[in-house]
């Protein structure tokens, strides 16, 4: 990941789902996310009604964003079917392990969610190969990015709820590193990431891409 | 001793010795305690978690669901899945409204980034030609739940969502003369804000192509939109387009989304 090319973020990040979360800009107005997305959590659960402070909203939406592109990138891989064995297993599993944190930190966020952006993958779905690089890469991103924001973060519940995912992610990673014969666990000490380093890499893949055009105030010329 | 035994041993050692060193602990009189030393605070649970994960779940994907994809440029499809094959189409990655074509995608074929191809369903006549491009002309693959289906001769509209019914109304479709082509095609842009009342407010184009007006301008391709002339539909009354009045046009453009895949029976 380390020699991905700086390209700016602006050029790609074209629906500012990047932006608005590294800004922490909103779509609409704040709604108390706190009923709804703790129900259930029973003697655990935190006040209902807590707002989550602003400068925790503004880390969720970003962790919103990475979690949105692996949950596109795994469920694009599972409905191509082109994948086989313990990889398309491994696919399987961890796309509804994260299109399950995409719906919780939605649930928390309310209105306050970052809109889902265009995903493009340009094919590195459909081939093992390219699948289980991307992969390994996402998930080491994932990881160093959760342990970059952990000294932004206010609330200790966000907290908590973010190291339960960091270490999800990174059993993740181990997991794909396995099945792309690279070694599980390579270091004995693993650095964060910046948000402005994570947001280099993700916008040098490309995947974030603009949503093409299909509407149009063309006068229709269909045979009426 | 192997060395299984020597750890088991030392567990069972090590145990026992934090529990007599429990137990010393617990043993220990508040009193007998210097009186100066502070209590120490106990150490804190943990907090509660923000975020309510929900349980992992698989993909519902029903026989409902389709797969589609934009032109991400102008490209030859073929007969098949080979650069050497026959050319079926030149597709254009703009529609003449100049929205980007969207093509149904029914098939894949091939291993490697170089030789992986997709079979599209072409916006061509004949209607429903099918043909192989390489999937780097395509874009994202996007998925549609939804599923509108025209009955021509009951001229009835009906939108699906799921596999269930969300919208029915009652339409107008090509005359005799100039027939609604049967088949299953895709909605591939959505016009609105236009002048053109015998449009209606909202238009939809679709890939299908009138098998008798070819010489119709922009290549005589089907749309759904509404109409000033209210009191005509149901009927056969068009030139193979769909005609909604106007209310109805409303509801399916709040409803239905580009890429929902259309059949004409």
């Amino acid at each position: 990941m380390s020699d991905a090319l700086p390209i700016d973020l602006v050029d790609v990040d074209v629906d500012d789902a990047l932006a608005e979360a590294h800004h922490g800009l909103t779509r609409a107005g704040f709604i108390v996310a706190g009923g709804a997305a703790i129900a259930g959590l029973g003697a655990l659960a935190p006040t209902t009604g807590a707002a989550v402070p602003a400068s925790d909203r503004e880390v969720l939406n970003y962790a919103l964003v990475l979690e949105y592109l692996q949950a596109a990138f795994y469920t694009e891989s599972e409905r191509s079917k082109a994948l086989k064995g313990k990889t398309a297993e491994a696919a399987k599993v961890v796309g509804a392990v994260e299109r399950a944190h995409v719906k919780a930190f939605r649930e928390l966020l309310g209105k306050k969610a970052v809109g889902r952006p265009h995903f493009d993958f340009q094919g590195v779905t459909e081939k093992e190969g390219s699948f289980l690089k991307t992969a390994v890469a996402f998930e080491d991103l994932a990881v160093a990015a959760y342990k970059g924001q952990a000294r932004r973060i206010r609330s200790k519940s966000v907290l908590t709820s973010a190291l339960g995912i960091h270490t999800v992610e990174a059993r993740h990673a181990a997991w794909m590193r396995y099945l792309n014969g690279d070694q599980p666990a390579v270091s004995a000490f693993d650095l964060p990431q910046s948000r402005k380093e994570i947001d280099k890499i993700v916008a040098s893949t490309k995947f974030i891409s603009r949503r093409p055009r299909s509407t149009s105030r063309s006068k229709p010329r269909y045979t009426g | 001793m192997k060395r299984g035994g020597l750890i088991a041993l030392g567990l069972a050692a090590g145990g026992t010795g934090a529990a007599a060193l429990i137990a010393a602990a617990e043993s220990q009189e508040p009193s007998a305690a210097p009186a100066a030393a502070p209590a120490r605070p106990a150490l804190a649970g943990p907090a509660a978690p923000a975020l309510a994960i929900p349980s992992p779940r698989e993909l519902a994907d029903g026989p409902e669901l389709t797969r589609w994809a934009h032109v991400r440029r102008p490209v030859l499809a073929r007969a098949q899945p080979s650069r050497s094959a026959r050319v079926v189409a030149r597709v254009a990655r703009l529609t003449p409204e100049r929205s980007v074509t969207a093509l149904p995608v029914t098939a894949r074929r091939g291993a490697t980034s170089d030789s992986l191809w997709m079979r599209v369903t072409l916006p061509t006549l004949p209607n429903g030609t099918s043909g192989w491009v390489p999937r780097r002309a395509l874009g994202a693959f996007e998925i549609s739940r939804h599923r509108l289906v025209v009955d021509l001769d009951r001229q009835r509209l009906t939108l699906l969502h799921r596999g269930r019914a969300v919208l029915r109304a009652p339409v107008g479709v090509g005359q005799r003369r100039w027939p609604t082509p049967r088949g299953t095609f895709i909605i591939r842009n959505r016009l609105e804000r236009y002048e053109s009342p015998q449009y209606g407010p909202v238009a939809f184009g679709t890939s299908a192509r009138s098998p008798t007006l070819t010489d119709w301008p922009a290549g005589g391709f089907i749309g759904i939109h509404g109409t000033d002339q209210p009191e005509l539909l149901p009927g056969r009354v068009s030139h193979g387009c769909v005609r909604l009045r106007n209310p109805d046009i409303l509801r399916l453009a709040r409803l239905m989304p580009v890429g929902t895949p259309v059949e004409f029976r």
